[in-house]
């Protein structure tokens, strides 16, 4: 079944170039939503979701604003349909949040001090050379 | 159904709030920056079950995060970290530090009864904070457990716990496993099954016996059998002066005589009653540090360098029997002026050179002592007593010249008990 439209408009042109692969990815959310828990530990099963979630995004903003590939109007009707998340998106513009995983990761007010995720701290600064999966969306260093 | 605010509050078993955790410095770890997190009616006390303010924190990189296990009541009645429940002066188990303070603790441990006395406690120490603290009692600093002490902190009590699915070798996480893939403990170790409450308590906990055995097998000093012995030898005082020696040893007991030879490096301190000998020895046994030196100690044999054996010499002397073959000569050359037969016993007292002191005009050496007492102490009791021959006036020595009575149960007139001074009399 195709992704449900809500808007009455159709697509503008365009479209048809980044159909297919947006209906890749939406499979693969679908795959990835319906696997078994089983082996996995409570927060990893959902790691999944935000890596696909963030692929998407990333996708298309990078379609617009590296590549230059569509128009302003189909990546409008995207952030529109959300298809793309507007808010990770417009994290991304900033610097040095360029490659960020996702928004739970700069959320202080998840953590008990106020501060970060782990994955946020640079490589270089993080010392012992021990690799972290962070808890909410295993990411393993996003920025730097 | 009404329920005013005041009902039920004087019995109500009451929830802990505190402000700042009472911890140990090694459960707090290496850092100085620490980041602790505080939560209200966080977790049941382990102890008493009340809900208390549970403080966590991370004591260091690569360590679990800790946390408070028992409430700050259950830690300031026996004076423990609120964590490792160990002594917050000494590092040590409860028991141990009992067992070497000689402390008898009586906190009930069953139900109602526990939930009473935590009650009552918490009370006392809201008020005041001077009688219920057990650990007030800590004046000066206990010997042993100091010996039992540790003297680094012990981080391996922070480390992570072993990760279990590495040990049955499912562990998916690999490199970034935070907990330790490493073998566990050996379950036949005794020190493998402990339990919270039996360590607060005091109560067979495993690694406060090895502790315990391992203060019992420490070097100790035993008193010699022969119980007229109060004599100390004291070794390696090097430069310490006569006086030095005084000034120290006088606090044990009465000192009958002290000699120093700086040669040997070693002093002679003889106590007038054995308790005081034996007092001095156990306080400064392995522990007695003056002029930067640690002193041996050891017990003195029968006669101390200080002279006057008038204890062995109050029994009777006879006449050796003749006829045996252990009758010593007569001497020829009597330098000393002795008693035919009066061979002197042989100063006991080991290494020390057989110098008279050159601060001891008196007592000198048993050698010399008959010949010097001679003019100046006649006892005049023993005059009675004394047939002619004899002349060597040793101070109480009732010398029995009786005819063919060699032996004391040879004496017809002794009647079963000693009779020392009822000879002195007839």
């Amino acid at each position: 079944m195709p992704k449900v439209r809500r808007s009455k408009k159709s697509p503008p042109e365009g479209w048809e170039l980044i159909e297919p692969t947006l209906d890749e990815l939406d499979q693969k959310m679908r795959e990835a939503e319906t696997e078994s828990h089983e082996g996995k530990r409570k927060q990893e099963s959902l790691w999944p979701i935000f890596k696909i979630h963030h692929q998407k995004s990333r996708y298309i903003y990078d379609l617009f604003y590296r590549r230059k590939a569509i128009s302003r109007e189909l990546y409008n009707f995207c952030l529109e349909e959300k298809i793309a998340d507007k808010n990770l998106i417009a994290k991304w513009k900033k610097t040095g949040y360029e490659n960020l995983c996702c928004l739970r990761c700069i959320q202080t007010r998840d953590t008990n001090f106020g501060t970060n995720c782990i994955c946020r701290v640079p490589k270089g600064k993080l010392e012992e050379g021990r690799i972290v999966e962070c808890v909410h969306c295993g990411c393993r260093g996003c920025s730097g | 159904m009404a329920t005013s605010k005041t009902t039920n509050t004087y019995n109500r078993q009451n929830w802990e709030d505190a402000d700042f955790p009472i911890l140990c410095q090694t459960c707090l770890g290496d850092n100085p920056y620490i980041r602790m997190t505080k939560e209200k009616y966080g977790k049941e006390c382990k102890i008493c079950a009340r809900p208390f303010t549970v403080f966590r924190w991370c004591p260091g990189a690569r360590m679990r995060f800790k946390k408070t296990e028992v409430c700050q009541t259950c830690s300031k009645l026996k004076n423990v970290c609120q964590t490792c429940l160990l002594d917050l002066e000494y590092g040590l188990p409860i028991q141990v530090r009992d067992a070497a303070l000689k402390m008898k603790d009586d906190v009930p441990k069953s139900d109602v009864n526990k939930e009473y006395y935590i009650q009552n406690m918490e009370k006392e120490l809201a008020m005041g904070d001077a009688g219920a603290i057990s650990g007030s009692k800590v004046n000066e600093p206990n010997e042993i457990l100091m010996r039992l002490a540790r003297t680094a902190p012990y981080y391996k009590r922070n480390r992570p716990h072993v990760c279990s699915f590495w040990v049955k070798g499912e562990c998916r996480r690999g490199e970034e496993c935070p907990y330790r893939h490493e073998k566990p403990t050996d379950p036949d170790d005794p020190l493998a099954d402990q339990n919270i409450k039996d360590r607060y308590y005091g109560v067979n906990d495993p690694v406060a016996d090895k502790l315990l055995k391992r203060a019992a097998a420490m070097p100790a000093l035993p008193p010699p059998d022969d119980r007229s012995i109060t004599t100390l030898y004291i070794g390696n005082i090097g430069s310490l002066l006569e006086q030095d020696l005084r000034d120290h040893f006088y606090q044990y007991g009465e000192i009958r005589s002290l000699s120093v030879v700086a040669k040997q490096q070693c002093a002679f301190v003889q106590y007038t009653t054995r308790l005081a000998a034996e007092n001095a020895a156990e306080k400064t046994f392995n522990k007695l540090i003056l002029g930067g030196r640690r002193l041996t100690i050891k017990w003195g044999r029968s006669q101390g360098r200080s002279g006057t054996s008038v204890v062995n010499q109050t029994a009777e002397t006879y006449e050796p029997v003749p006829g045996l073959p252990g009758t010593l000569p007569e001497l020829s050359n009597n330098f000393f002026n002795l008693e035919p037969g009066h061979i002197p016993l042989p100063n006991m007292p080991p290494p020390p050179s057989l110098l008279v002191p050159p601060m001891y005009p008196p007592p000198p050496l048993p050698q010399f002592f008959f010949n010097t007492r001679l003019p100046t102490f006649p006892p005049p009791d023993l005059a009675a007593v004394r047939p002619a021959t004899s002349t060597s006036a040793i101070e109480n020595v009732a010398i029995v010249n009786k005819n063919n009575v060699h032996y004391p149960s040879q004496d017809p007139s002794r009647l079963g008990a000693t009779q020392l001074h009822a000879d002195c009399q007839e």
